[in-house]
């Protein structure tokens, strides 16, 4: 029984780190029409910050004040995205789409040399936040207490966009740029302030996934890319554009994926690529996404 | 061979030992790694122009945390020799880098320009498996001096170059980490039953736990997997591979998981308690970054180093070879050597002397032939200990090396514990010249033919 707790509790934190990832990336594509290959980078920018960060505060720190450094690699990966978007993605709109693929996979690459150029090509890790949390007991086994946290930010992240979107201002215009940028442009919206704002807004996003799963697991090259083929896979199922879907499809991959590893071991690594296929069979645009 | 026999002999038979102390001293005869003050001066007229030796390995990537070692390791005895005047006196090592994470394909065009276009004397470096096997036999086809550092996997010699003229490897063969670990885990704790399994999902992991269940059919045949994991390369998140290891209620968790998804998975499996609940041991934790692993780690388990090397042993004085080549990188690097830098460092010297005997006896700078056949069947000391390059299928063979993590006041991260080092002659768990090329690998077949069934 408390296996199976743990199973689902596992499923929820790997959910909720693909949320943030996947909403992000939604999020971009759904304002901007932007599939954003760089992304998966902006969560190991955002992992490597924080890492840095407190790996660079001496050890026997107070728990609070690591706990306060835990959004600084969030917050740096919006200043990268804040950079980014006006200089390197805004020249591109007016092009065909194949333009902004190749210059966001470029991106993805530079950013990648980056961080092992910054940080060298050893892990790095914040662990002394997860150990500093230690283990709560289910029924006969042990669970890591800051898998909760992980798993409690996630909550919070989709409820928070969920009221900036459809509660506020700003989600009425992020709204109105996504469903129609020329409308929403000759109405008196600017919409590069929109764009820079949900560009920012996603890499934050990413740049959180990073920053609060860094301390369980470690900052690795090669994450990023890992992490933007999952998310890709989250949008193929939940839709792309979606933050819904990108709920959903990430509770999918994580309840699936854990399944995998249980039962299925042998095809772990096919059983989500499974999944995104059955879903373009069955529903080309996702399950939220329009088609 | 067949039949049964008790499991202690045959162990003692296989030459494991423990706190093992080294056999010999070097002698005289035996070249080593490090340039000598007194070199004997080379034969014949030497030219001047460098020697240009094309390094590939993963300089990006999460593999990086192994390529950039080997580099390290290999650019520290260039820059020995050509502080010495360079090979033979005369010609200076030149290397050229080459991204080995530009993928298979790109890997083998770009040997090809460094051959042809760069006009390479020799192909050094290479970590993974799935890239020797294709570089292989275009280095044969380009007649291109070549030892691969590492990319150790079995099926090199199985099956794609199965009879090697221009190519050599240098580290153990990957088969060799199943084993050791497999006879480590026999020799420590004989009593286990049930056997957890998480291993990364490639040819490594796979080789990794065929091999370890072979030995566990002959040395404990009472043992059974209970459960498997084969987690993605890369993967840094264990939380449902370390569940469904400890729900299988394993006596003892097997894993050859490395590098940073190694570090990642410690952490995860302390929280877990997966280290209180069952013994665990690993073909390869302490290995790829020795420094990387924290002191949180737990102490008594079996931390494998890919068979081949801990730069905390030989220690001390015993093996001087080991201890300047550590305080040489340390120095030049500031931080400790793997095992890939070992090998990067040891093929250059053992280039380097072969190249020297080349022209001993043919005078003048050497044919590759000539210093082909000096390679065949040498061997040096090297920080280590002896490696020796068999000649039929030029393999280099080290004695596998093993032990068990502990804390100790010198570093800041845990080492093997230098008490209890576990030692196992190479020649007793590889597959011996001419044994038939078998499947998944030759020594796979060879204990499964040849080792007995140890009773119960």
């Amino acid at each position: 029984m408390d296996v199976l707790v743990i199973h689902l509790v596992n499923a929820l934190l790997y959910a909720s780190v693909l949320f943030l990832i996947a909403g992000g990336l939604s999020l971009i594509y759904g304002v901007m029409r932007i599939v954003n290959m760089a992304h998966g980078n902006l969560y190991a920018f955002g992992a490597y910050v924080t890492a840095w960060a407190i790996g660079s505060v001496a050890g026997g720190a107070p728990t609070v004040l690591l706990l306060v450094l835990l959004p600084v690699g969030a917050l740096a990966a919006a200043v990268l995205g804040a950079v980014l978007e006006p200089t390197l993605l805004r020249p591109f709109y007016r092009r065909a789409e194949e333009y902004q693929l190749l210059v966001t996979f470029g991106l993805l690459m530079i950013l990648e040399d980056l961080l092992r150029f910054i940080w060298g090509p050893y892990p790095l890790s914040a662990s002394e936040v997860f150990e500093n949390f230690g283990s709560l007991t289910i029924g006969d086994s042990l669970y890591p207490t800051y898998n909760f946290l992980v798993i409690g930010v996630g909550i919070v992240a989709a409820i928070f966009l969920w009221g900036v979107i459809y509660k506020t201002r700003f989600g009425v215009v992020l709204r109105a740029t996504s469903q129609n940028m020329r409308m929403a442009s000759a109405l008196g919206v600017n919409v590069n302030r929109v764009y820079i704002q949900a560009f920012t807004l996603g890499c934050f996003m990413a740049g959180l996934g990073g920053a609060i799963i860094v301390p369980g697991q470690s900052a690795v090259l090669g994450m990023g890319i890992d992490a933007v083929v999952l998310a890709f896979i989250v949008v193929v199922v939940g839709g792309l554009g979606s933050l819904e879907g990108a709920l959903v499809g990430a509770l999918i991959v994580g309840v699936v994926r854990e399944a995998g590893i249980t039962w299925f071991p042998e095809i772990e690594l096919a059983v989500l690529y499974l999944i995104a296929a059955i879903v373009l069979l069955v529903r080309p645009a996702g399950l939220f996404g329009r088609p | 061979m067949a039949g049964e026999v008790n499991r202690r002999d045959f162990l003692s038979t296989l030459g494991v030992s423990v706190g093992a102390a080294l056999t010999a001293s070097a002698g005289s005869v035996i070249p080593s790694v490090g340039v000598a003050h007194a070199q004997d001066k080379p034969k014949g007229n030497i030219p001047d122009t460098p020697y240009k030796i094309g390094h590939m390995t993963f300089f990006t990537g999460p593999a990086a945390v192994l390529g950039e070692p080997m580099y390290k390791g290999q650019l520290l005895a260039a820059e020995e020799i050509n502080a010495a005047g360079g090979l033979l006196g005369k010609r200076k090592i030149e290397i050229l880098k080459a991204d080995e994470a530009a993928g298979t394909d790109a890997n083998v065009k770009e040997l090809r320009r460094l051959k042809l276009s760069e006009k390479i004397d020799f192909f050094c470096g290479i970590t993974s498996s799935g890239n020797t096997p294709a570089l292989g036999p275009v280095a044969e086809e380009l007649k291109c001096l070549t030892i691969f550092v590492d990319g150790c996997t079995d099926f090199l010699w199985d099956k794609a170059v199965p009879n090697p003229h221009y190519i050599f490897r240098i580290t153990n063969m990957q088969s060799a980490d199943g084993v050791t670990c497999a006879v480590a885990v026999a020799q420590t704790w004989p009593k286990i039953r049930k056997v957890a399994h998480i291993h990364p999902d490639y040819s490594y992991g796979r080789n990794a736990f065929d091999h370890f269940g072979i030995v566990m059919k002959k040395l404990l045949p009472h043992t059974e997997v209970v459960s498997e994991g084969w987690p993605k390369l890369g993967t840094t998140d264990f939380s449902s591979h370390i569940t469904k290891a400890i729900s299988s209620k394993p006596d003892l968790v097997v894993s050859s998981v490395w590098g940073g998804d190694y570090v990642a998975m410690y952490k995860q499996a302390l929280r877990y308690g997966m280290f209180q609940k069952a013994k665990f041991a690993s073909m390869i934790a302490f290995g790829v970054a020795p420094h990387a692993i924290g002191k949180d780690h737990p102490e008594g388990v079996i931390a494998g180093v890919h068979s081949n090397y801990h730069f905390t042993y030989p220690d001390g004085d015993r093996w001087p070879y080991n201890k300047s080549f550590v305080e040489k990188y340390h120095k030049r690097f500031n931080e400790y050597p793997n095992f890939q830098a070992e090998g990067g460092y040891t093929a250059t010297y053992i280039l380097k002397t072969a190249i020297e005997k080349a022209n001993h006896l043919t005078g003048g700078w050497p044919e590759d032939d000539a210093v082909i056949a000096m390679l065949e069947g040498q061997m040096i000391a090297g920080p280590a200990g002896y490696v020796y390059i068999r000649p039929d299928n030029h393999q280099g063979y080290k004695d596998a090396v093993t032990g068990f993590s502990k804390n100790v006041a010198d570093y800041p991260f845990p080492i093997l514990d230098p008490a209890r080092i576990i030692t196992i002659p190479i020649r007793n768990i590889t597959a011996p010249p001419g044994w038939p090329k078998g499947e998944p690998t030759s020594t796979y077949t060879w204990i499964d033919k040849t080792w007995p069934v140890a009773k119960v």
